[in-house]
C-alpha cells in the first residue's frame, strides 16, 4: 500500500516536502491510524497526533487525500492509493502532520462555551423536557477535532475573525439549551460582518464532519435566532 | 451606505432584497407573458404608470443593496490590508451610485415621455 | 527570590520557572474537576496536560455516572454504598467508599447545574439506567442509579468541566508532558519539571502542592479499551519519588470490547436490556448469575465469558469471542439511547446492532490500583509509626490515584464519579492547605536535575532496540501472563520476562533527536513510565495468593480474608511489598462485614 505523506520539520527543512511510504502487511478492517503507527515503527520522525483511536477524542484530525477526516475511523479500504496525508488546511504547521490549533481554540473560548444562568440554581437539578433535550442532538456532540473550521474557505481567509462552523456549533449549542440564560449576550456578540456573517453556506463543514453533525444548519439557526431577537 | 453595515442587517437587506427581485420577476414576466403585444410601445406604456415605475425603482434599488453586500463580503473575505479595501470598497460605492442614478434616471424618463 | 537556591549553576539555571499554588498533571475529568474547584477559590492553578484536555480518556466513558437520585428506581446513597462495597469484594475502604455515594448526588446535580446535557425523564429530571452490580435494598431488585448523557456521559462532563475552566480563566499547559515531581528532604512535593512538546523546551513549573490526576495505565495491555495515551505517567511519577503503589494486581477487564479491537461497549448496552450469548446461542450468564444475570459485576461476567471460551463455546471460527444481542430491542431506543455504540459498532466491528449482535471478548480496562490516598486526596504512605502519613504537597485524584473506593473490582459508573467527586475533594483540601503553607519552599536542585537526566537519556545516539518493539512484548507478555487467569507458574514466569524487558528498555536507542513536536520522545518517555507500572503489577498479582475481585487466581479461588483482607503497597525501591488494612469502619453508618458474594 502507498503513501504519500506531508513531511515538514522546521529545525531542519527549509521548505515541506512529500515523501512516499509503503507498507506491505495491511490487514481487513484496518484504518488508516494503524497504518500510520506501522509507518512510525519504520521512520520514528514521521510526526502526528492520536489519541483514543476510534473517532471521540478528536486528536487526529488530517486532510486525506484531499478531505478532512480522523485517521482513526479512516478505513483504509475506502481510500485510493497512493494515500495522500496532509496537515488540515488553513492553520500553520507544527511539523509534519501536526498543525497549531491555537487560532482554533481562540474562536471556541470566544463563544463563551458555558450554561450562563442568572437565577438562583434550584436544590435538584434544572428540569429539561427530553424535546428541549433533543434540541442540543447534533450539537452537544461535537468532538473539537478541528476537520470543518480547517475546511472553511471563510475560515481560511479570516481565521482571526470568523469564529468558524465548530466555534459556532458550540454557541449555538448553548442557545439552544433551554436552562442557557445568556441568549442576549451571545447573540450581541456574535454580530458583526464578521464573526457569524462570514458563513456563505458553503457547507464543507458538513461535508467533512467525522461525527455527521451539520455546522451550517446550526449557523442558520442561530441566524433565525438573531432575526427574532432584533425585531 | 455605510461602509461597515452591521452583520445582521446586511445579511436580512440581502435576503429580503433577493425575495423582492424573485418576487418582482415572476411579477413581470407574468404581466408580459399575460399581454397579447410585446413591442417597446406597449413597454413604455406599462412602465409609465405610476405603480409600476415605483415596483420597479424599488427593484433596482434592491438589486444595488443586493451586489453591495455580495461584492462587500467578496471584498472583505478577500482584501485584508486596509488601504486596498478602502479603495476596492470606494470604487464599488461609487460604481453602484452612478449605476443607480442611471437607473433613477431611465425610470424618471419613462414616467415623463 | 526564586534564584537563591540555584547558585551553583547546571542546567537548572537555565530552566523556564514558572509558579503556581497548585499544579495540576493531568486534565481529564479529575484534574479539570479539581482545578474547577481552586479557579473558583481563587488559587492560581496550572493545569499540565500532554494533550488538548477535551482529548483526555474521560471523553470515552459512556454509560453514566452512578448516584442515588432516585428519579427512575427508589434508591438511597447506603444502597450505593453497600452495592459499591460488594462489588469491590471488600477490599474497598468503606469510609471512603460512604464519603462518595453520600456525596454523588450533590456532585451530579452540580455537574447539571453547570452544564452537562444529560438524557432526560419525562417529567424534566435526569435519566437513570440499569448497570451491573446495583441493587435497591442491599442486594434486592435491580436498582437504575446511572445518571447518563445517552451513551457519551464522559463526553459531555468531560467537556463542561473544561468549559467551567475556560470561565474560571484557569491557566492551561496543553501538550506539555510532566517528566518528574520536584521533591525536596524534608519529602515536600515541591511542583514538577515539564518539557514543552512543541519546542522540546524543559521547564520548572514549582507550586505549593501538586495534583497527580493523569488517568490509568491500560496500554499495560495489547488488548485494552483504552486511548493511546493511557500510560500511568503520574502513577510512575510517584514510584519514582518513592511513592509506592496500592493494589495494582487488580486490572478490570471489561467484559465487553468489540472482539479482536478492543473498543469498549458500555455496560449500559445490558442496562437497557442487551445480553450475551455463547456459540451455542444459549444466554450463559443465567448460569453463572442467577439474579443479576448480564449485570452481574464485570469481574464475574469477564471471568463467565473467559470460561466459556475456554472450554469451546466461543462463537466465530476461532470461537474466540461471544455476541452482545441488542437487535432484539427497539430500533428507536437503539438510536436514542446508544447512538455512539452503533457507530463504533458499525465503524469497527461491521455491524449494525439494530440488525446483528456484536462480537465482544474480555478487554483490559481500569485500573483499580495506584497511588494511594484518603479521601482527602491526600497522597498517603507508611511512614514513621503511621501506615498512612500524607506526603506533604502531594495530591492524587482519579483512575491514577487508590483511595481505595473500587477495592478489587470497579461497578460500572462508579470511575466517572470517582473523579468528580475527588477531584472536588481534593481541590478542597488543597485550598485548606495552601492557607496554612503560604510560601514556595525552595528548590531542591537534585531533583530537578533527577528529573532532566530522565530526559536526557534519550539524546544518546547509536543503535539498540526500538522503543516500539519494547513496548509491544511488554504489552503481549501482560496480556499472557497477567490476564483474567492467573497462577504462581505463569506469574513467575511473567516477573521473569517484564524484568527482562526492563532489561532491554536501557539498551534502546531513539533515531529522531529532533526538539520540535518529537512524539517519538514522549513515547519512549512513556514507555518507562508503563514499565515501571508492569513490574508493579506482576509483582502484586504474585504476591496475592488468594482470588477476590478483579485478582482470579486458579491456584487459590477462594478469598482469603482471614490472610488478605488488605491492601498492597508495592515500592520500587528494592520491588519491596507491604501492606496495609482495609478501612472497615465507615465514617457514620454499621460496617458490611465481609460476605460470601453472589449475584
Amino acid at each position: 500500500m502507498k503513501f504519500l505523506i506531508y513531511r515538514y520539520n522546521p529545525e531542519t527543512d527549509s521548505e515541506p516536502r512529500m515523501q512516499e511510504y509503503e507498507l506491505a502487511d495491511t490487514e481487513p478492517g484496518m484504518m488508516l491510524l494503524n497504518a500510520l503507527e506501522r509507518l512510525k515503527a519504520q521512520d520514528e520522525s514521521l510526526s502526528f497526533r492520536r489519541s483514543c483511536g476510534e473517532g471521540v477524542c478528536g486528536s487526529d484530525g488530517m486532510n486525506i487525500n484531499g478531505r478532512n477526516g480522523l485517521a482513526c475511523i479512516t478505513p483504509l479500504t475506502i481510500l485510493k492509493q497512493p494515500i495522500e496525508l496532509r496537515p488540515m488546511p488553513g492553520l500553520p504547521v507544527i511539523r509534519d502532520l501536526i498543525v497549531d490549533m491555537e487560532q482554533f481554540f481562540h474562536q471556541y473560548r470566544s463563544v463563551k462555551p458555558y450554561l450562563i444562568r442568572h437565577d438562583p440554581d434550584p436544590e435538584i437539578e434544572i428540569k429539561q423536557s427530553p424535546e428541549e433535550r433533543d434540541k442540543l442532538d447534533g450539537l452537544y456532540e461535537c468532538i473539537l477535532c478541528g476537520c470543518c473550521t480547517t475546511s472553511c474557505p471563510s475560515f481560511w481567509w479570516n481565521p482571526d475573525l470568523f469564529r468558524g462552523p465548530a466555534a459556532l456549533l458550540q454557541s449555538a449549542r448553548f442557545l439552544m439549551d433551554s436552562r442557557d440564560q445568556g441568549t442576549a449576550v451571545r447573540l450581541d456578540e456574535l454580530e458583526g460582518p464578521y464573526r457569524l456573517f462570514r458563513c456563505h453556506t458553503i457547507m464543507n463543514c458538513v461535508d467533512v464532519c467525522p461525527k455527521n453533525l451539520n455546522p451550517t444548519k446550526a449557523i442558520g439557526n442561530i441566524k433565525k435566532l438573531m432575526v427574532k431577537h432584533h425585531i | 451606505m455605510k461602509l461597515h453595515a452591521h452583520g445582521l442587517r446586511a445579511w436580512l437587506l440581502q435576503r429580503m432584497s433577493a425575495l423582492y427581485m424573485t418576487g418582482y420577476t415572476l411579477f413581470v414576466l407574468f404581466i408580459f407573458s399575460c399581454s397579447t403585444v410585446l413591442d417597446y410601445q406597449s413597454w413604455h406604456d406599462r412602465m409609465a404608470e405610476p405603480f409600476f415605475s415605483l415596483a420597479t425603482s424599488i427593484f433596482f434599488a434592491g438589486l444595488l443593496v443586493h451586489a453591495w453586500v455580495g461584492i462587500r463580503d467578496v471584498i472583505m473575505d478577500y482584501a485584508h490590508s486596509a488601504m486596498l479595501r478602502f479603495i476596492l470598497l470606494s470604487a464599488t460605492g461609487v460604481s453602484l451610485f452612478s449605476i443607480g442614478i442611471w437607473m433613477l434616471r431611465v425610470v424618471m424618463m419613462v414616467g415623463i415621455t | 527570590m526564586d534564584v537563591a537556591c540555584c547558585d551553583d549553576g547546571g542546567n537548572y539555571m537555565n530552566l523556564t520557572k514558572r509558579k503556581f499554588d497548585c499544579l495540576v498533571i493531568g486534565a481529564g475529568g479529575g484534574g479539570l474537576r479539581a482545578a474547577l474547584q481552586l479557579s473558583q477559590a481563587d488559587a492560581s492553578v496550572g493545569v499540565v496536560s500532554k494533550v488538548f484536555p477535551t482529548r483526555s480518556h474521560t471523553v470515552a466513558a459512556q454509560g453514566g455516572i452512578n448516584a442515588a437520585l432516585a428519579n427512575v428506581s427508589p434508591d438511597n446513597w447506603h444502597w450505593h454504598m453497600y452495592d459499591t462495597i460488594k462489588g469491590s469484594d471488600y477490599l474497598g475502604d468503606q469510609d471512603a467508599i460512604e464519603y462518595m455515594c453520600r456525596a454523588a448526588s450533590n456532585t451530579v446535580i452540580e455537574l447539571e447545574h453547570s452544564g452537562v446535557p444529560f438524557s432526560r425523564l419525562d417529567n424534566g429530571r435526569i435519566y437513570q439506567r440499569a448497570f451491573g452490580g446495583q441493587s435497591q435494598n442491599f442486594g434486592g431488585e435491580q436498582a437504575s442509579r446511572t445518571c447518563a448523557a445517552a451513551d457519551r456521559t464522559g463526553h459531555a462532563i468531560l467537556h463542561t468541566l473544561y468549559q467551567q475552566n475556560i470561565h474560571a480563566r484557569t491557566h492551561f499547559f496543553d501538550e506539555y508532558f510532566a517528566l518528574d515531581l520536584v521533591k525536596d528532604e524534608d519529602g515536600y512535593i515541591l511542583g514538577a519539571v515539564a518539557i514543552e512538546i512543541e519546542t522540546g523546551e524543559s521547564l520548572l513549573i514549582e507550586a505549593k502542592t501538586t495534583l497527580i490526576a493523569t488517568g490509568g495505565a491500560g496500554q499495560l495491555f495489547y488488548n485494552n479499551t483504552n486511548a493511546r495515551i493511557n500510560t500511568g505517567d503520574g502513577m510512575a511519577m510517584a514510584l519514582r519519588a518513592g511513592i509506592p503503589m496500592e493494589d495494582m494486581e487488580f486490572f478490570q477487564f471489561h467484559p465487553t470490547g468489540i472482539a479482536g479491537k478492543g473498543m469498549l461497549i458500555s455496560e449500559g448496552v445490558r442496562g437497557e436490556g442487551g445480553y450475551l450469548v455463547n456459540g451455542e446461542g444459549e444466554r450463559f450468564m443465567e448460569r453463572y448469575a442467577p439474579n443479576a444475570k448480564d449485570l452481574a459485576s464485570r469481574d464475574v461476567v469477564s471471568r463467565s465469558i473467559a470460561i466459556e471460551l475456554k472450554e469451546g463455546r466461543g462463537c466465530g471460527p476461532n470461537k474466540d469471542h461471544v455476541l452482545l444481542k441488542v437487535n432484539h430491542l427497539d430500533a428507536d431506543i437503539i438510536k436514542k439511547r446508544l447512538p455512539g455504540i452503533r457507530d463504533l459498532s458499525m465503524t469497527f466491528a461491521g455491524v449494525d446492532p439494530i440488525d446483528a449482535p456484536i462480537p465482544v471478548c474480555p478487554t483490559a480496562h481500569y485500573t483499580m490500583g495506584g497511588i494511594p490516598t484518603n479521601r482527602h486526596g491526600q497522597v498517603v504512605v507508611p511512614e514513621h509509626q503511621g501506615a498512612e502519613e500524607p506526603v506533604p504537597g502531594l495530591y492524587a485524584a482519579g483512575e491514577c490515584a487508590c483511595v481505595s473506593v473500587h477495592g478489587a473490582n470497579r461497578l460500572g459508573g462508579n470511575s466517572l464519579l470517582d473523579i468528580v467527586v475527588f477531584g472536588r475533594a481534593a481541590g478542597n483540601h488543597i485550598i485548606e492547605y495552601l492557607k496554612e503553607n503560604r510560601y514556595h519552599r525552595p528548590i531542591s536542585q537534585e531533583s530537578v536535575d533527577k528529573a532532566l537526566a530522565r530526559l536526557a537519556r534519550w539524546d544518546q545516539k547509536g543503535d539498540g532496540e526500538s522503543v516500539d518493539s519494547i513496548k509491544t512484548d511488554l504489552k503481549v507478555t501482560m496480556d499472557k501472563y497477567c490476564g483474567v487467569f492467573r497462577q504462581e507458574d505463569v506469574l513467575q514466569e511473567g516477573v521473569e520476562k517484564v524484568l527482562a524487558i526492563e532489561e532491554r528498555l536501557k539498551d534502546v536507542r531513539l533515531k529522531d533527536h529532533s526538539k520540535v513536536f518529537n512524539t517519538a520522545r514522549i513515547e519512549a518517555l512513556e514507555l518507562e513510565n508503563l514499565m515501571d507500572l508492569a513490574v508493579a503489577t506482576v509483582c502484586s498479582a504474585l504476591e496475592r495468593k488468594e482470588s477476590r475481585g478483579a485478582h482470579s487466581r486458579v491456584d487459590y479461588p477462594e478469598r482469603d480474608d482471614k490472610n488478605w483482607l488488605k491492601h498492597s503497597l508495592f515500592f520500587k525501591e528494592g520491588r519491596r511489598l507491604e501492606y496495609k488494612p482495609v478501612h472497615i469502619k465507615p465514617l457514620t453508618v454499621d460496617s458490611f462485614p465481609p460476605k460470601p458474594r453472589v449475584y
